[in-house]
């Protein structure tokens, strides 16, 4: 039986404590956690604006594009990227081996703060994280459970 | 990899169209993305060169409610099929819960079907997967040009393995068995993590799915 890695509603919670905080202190519109595969693990903030799980399948892509970049100047990769726009930014760094934080941000704030504040919450997210696997959080569902109609419908 | 969230209820899975260039990996996208009732999904991504090469991916989410008490979210992307492009295969590759390969049935393209399958392999082995525990179903695509190879020489081809799995005969720019292969691997996946997945299968190997009846060809008939 395979298990689908589990956030419980506790997990969840402390995450949001993390995130929560730190959106706060850097004055920032909205953070997301994403595996580096483009999954969304926690989002926190105002999430109306924009579709968080577009933006984390390209930011993914995005930190992994400048891989190759980073490597080209002795790096192993970038810790954290930065995507200046008019009004709205990106900030993006790595939490660990395997998790990204995105923070969008206005003119409410600085590139400085968040980057500053984001440090100490990636290291927060991380040490939750960690936590969750050694955990052994897992979830599987009864087969009786899953629609047993088409999951997609050709309208 | 697949991950739940409790308190949102949600349960994400990350399905990745592959295969060689030209096959018809995005046209797939884009069909399901015109398709499907707009509730259920999100905008098309599509990060495509001037020519309508896919650089570096294409990305659909969708939304299904298919277990119990749950939000599905199935995550499609695809990756760049030219041979040039392996990283950017192996980055779309990370996480991956399902694999629709993406087969083109011209005679012309068998051998870069059969490369691109074995690049698919070579890259999950080097995320440690192999491509006997992934999820994954064949579309043998462009079924409406001439120059196509038969369906058993395809499966012969690339469905050979010691498992071989489900198959499809389709045409995606018309969206002939674009859904019945989408369903068949989200089926295929979601069985993966239920409780009763360690239970022996006792259906037969799957083959290609005809959508129209065989035309026999009589011998002699007049033509």
């Amino acid at each position: 039986m395979n298990a689908i890695p589990c956030l419980t509603i506790e997990d969840v919670a402390n995450l949001d404590g993390v995130l929560g905080e730190f959106l706060k202190k850097a004055e920032a519109e909205l953070t997301v956690v994403i595996d580096r595969g483009g999954n969304v693990i926690s989002q926190f903030g105002d999430m109306t604006v924009m579709d968080v799980t577009i933006i984390a399948a390209l930011a993914a892509g995005s930190f992994a594009a400048t891989k190759e970049l980073a490597r080209r100047i002795g790096e192993i990769e970038f810790n954290a990227l930065y995507h200046q726009g008019n009004g709205n930014h990106i900030f993006m760094n790595s939490v660990d081996d395997d998790t990204i934080m995105i923070t969008v941000f206005g003119r409410r704030t600085t590139v400085g703060l968040v980057r500053f504040y984001s440090a100490s919450a990636a290291q927060n997210v991380s040490a939750l994280l960690k936590a969750l696997s050694s955990g052994g959080h897992g979830f599987s569902f009864d087969a009786s459970d899953i629609t047993a109609a088409p999951v997609f419908a050709d309208s | 990899m697949s991950i739940i969230n409790y308190a949102s209820r949600e349960i994400q899975f990350k399905i990745v169209y592959y295969g060689p260039a030209l096959c018809g990996k995005t046209t797939n996208l884009g069909y399901i993305h015109k398709r499907i009732n707009p509730e259920n999904r999100g905008d098309l991504v599509s990060l495509a060169t001037a020519a309508d090469r896919t650089l570096f991916f294409d990305f659909l989410p969708l939304n299904a409610v298919v277990i119990k008490g749950f939000v599905t979210k199935f995550q499609l992307y695809t990756v760049p099929g030219q041979v040039i492009y392996n990283a950017t295969r192996q980055l779309v590759l990370r996480s991956v819960d399902g694999v629709i390969f993406v087969a083109d049935s011209q005679w012309e393209k068998m051998e870069e079907n059969v490369e691109s399958f074995k690049n698919l392999e070579d890259n999950l082995a080097k995320q440690n997967i192999s491509i006997d525990e992934i999820p994954y179903v064949l579309q043998y695509n462009k079924r409406d040009l001439e120059n196509v190879a038969p369906v058993n020489y395809l499966e012969y081809v690339l469905n050979n393995r010691k498992k071989r799995v489900q198959s499809f005969e389709v045409v995606s720019s018309t969206g002939q068995n674009v859904f019945a292969s989408l369903n068949a691997v989200s089926q295929i996946l979601l069985h993966k993590f239920s409780k009763q997945s360690d239970a022996p299968k006792t259906a037969a190997a799957p083959v290609a799915i005809p959508v129209e009846p065989p035309v026999v060809k009589k011998e002699g008939a007049a033509v």
